[in-house]
């Protein structure tokens, strides 16, 4: 049960804000672009369409327009790119999320930024701080390797923080640009199907401690779960060209097995149960995934709806995938105060995150 | 000697075990696809994709609803690669 102290110190999720690159491809036009590339290992193509297809994602927004993608070879132009395109949609995001809420870059205290598709030091928080004007003693938390999870994982390391610094204002940022992870020659099933999936976006949410602003949907408690032994389920193998993905199938397997009793054993810590959870915001890993979530979980018709528009308008962004589905629940939802949400997302490792708001 | 063509099928799928699937066991024409070699949906994939593209034949989801064994999967790729074999001029 959580206890009176517990929800006074609880951080406030006190904004967001989302920023997509401007340039979009249709699953269509990447599936003809990526046929030919494909006819030169394989020969029935006609399934790796159908494979491209089944991940239900209309269309991904690209960091690069198509034509830009060949000429990245190496680990070299692959990250520079990475690192360009990242800085200005990390800070177009950052601008996106701070201006509605009335907040300038100078009242942040400290930003975490979480990414998995590229490397950079000093790190993308770092020319953040010169492009957007934040302050000399801003503190900066960068967090690679995370995947997926991070989105969920960034959130409840900042609430963990403003727990500690209640007059703090702390920005998580999650940038992942997986098209220029992408290996052209790597023409595996695994990555097949990840080039099908896996799209480019940036999110960034504001948290503000307890004495900092009290607006928005409260962060009660979070809680991390890892899977023994699960390290080849998902991740990268790293190459000389770059990130390598490591895919397995059992994920969707790994969540019908856990979710259940993680949910439930995190939400009895809590009181509650889960019909006591009005608002579900899952990490858009793929139709298989969403629906190991609905089956495990039980959920009413349409519980996961923002996420299986989200997987079909933008595809999986990673770690940004289920801030996206957050920012949509708190524009579209219509939360009303004392609604409880769970977010929930899953990454390698193999782990997942679990963070319990409160409106 | 031509090796004949079920024992290149065979060796074939106990390459893509080893290689692509990282299957360190034996594997035998009586062997379950599912119990015996712990294949899951994306394993199947790999496998077909591989079989497919080593022997120029296409397998369909209608194809893998009798498969139930290594050996099922062996006279399957051999009925379809003769199957082009005839339809080629």
């Amino acid at each position: 049960m959580h206890s009176a102290s517990e929800q006074d110190t609880a951080p406030f999720v006190h904004a967001m804000g989302r920023a997509l690159p401007p340039h979009y491809a249709s699953q269509e036009q990447l599936i003809a672009m990526l046929r030919e590339l494909w006819a030169t290992r394989h020969f029935n193509l006609e399934r790796l369409e159908e494979l491209h297809r089944a991940v239900q994602v209309g269309g991904r927004h690209l960091a690069l327009p198509l034509e830009e993608y060949p000429a990245l070879v190496t680990f070299q132009q692959r990250n520079d790119a990475w690192i360009r395109v990242a800085t200005a949609l990390s800070e177009d995001v950052v601008r996106r999320a701070l201006a509605p809420a009335g907040l300038r870059p100078t009242d942040v205290d400290h930003v975490f930024f979480v990414t998995v598709t590229g490397i950079a030091t000093p790190s993308i928080d770092a020319r953040l701080v010169n492009r957007l004007g934040l302050r000399d003693d801003v503190k900066r938390t960068p967090i690679f390797g995370l995947g997926c999870v991070a989105g969920a994982a960034g959130l409840a390391r900042a609430a963990d923080y403003l727990r500690a610094f209640p007059e703090h204002t702390a920005l998580v940022i999650a940038t992942e640009l997986c098209s220029l992870t992408l290996q052209r020659e790597d023409l595996s099933i695994p990555n097949i199907i990840a080039s099908g999936l896996f799209g480019d976006g940036s999110a960034c949410v504001v948290l503000r401690g307890a004495r900092a602003g009290q607006a928005g949907p409260r962060v009660v408690a979070s809680r991390s779960v890892f899977y023994p032994d699960t390290e080849r389920i998902m991740g990268w193998d790293v190459v000389d060209s770059g990130f390598k993905v490591v895919l397995s199938a059992k994920v969707p397997q790994l969540v019908k097995d856990h979710i259940r009793g993680n949910v439930d054993g995190f939400l009895a810590q809590h009181g509650l149960k889960r019909e006591d959870v009005r608002h579900w915001v899952a990490h858009t890993g793929g139709p298989k995934v969403l629906e190991a979530f609905e089956s495990a979980l039980e959920l009413p018709t349409g519980a996961l709806g923002r996420s299986w528009a989200s997987l079909r308008e933008v595809g999986n962004l990673s770690s940004a995938s289920v801030l996206f589905v957050l920012d949509e629940t708190l524009r579209t939802a219509g939360a009303r105060p004392g609604d409880w949400g769970v977010v929930m997302a899953m990454g390698p490792g193999f782990c997942a995150e679990m963070v319990l708001l409160r409106w | 000697m031509v090796e004949p063509v079920s024992q290149q099928v065979l060796a074939e799928i106990r390459r893509i075990a080893i290689e692509e699937l990282e299957w360190k066991g034996a594997i035998e024409p009586q062997h379950d696809l599912l119990l015996d070699l712990q294949l899951d949906s994306l394993g199947l994939t790999v496998l077909a994709v591989g079989l497919e593209n080593r022997f120029r034949v296409k397998l369909s989801e209608e194809d893998a609803v009798d498969l139930k064994t290594v050996g099922d999967l062996i006279r399957l790729v051999e009925a379809r690669a003769a199957q082009s074999a005839e339809a080629r001029p």
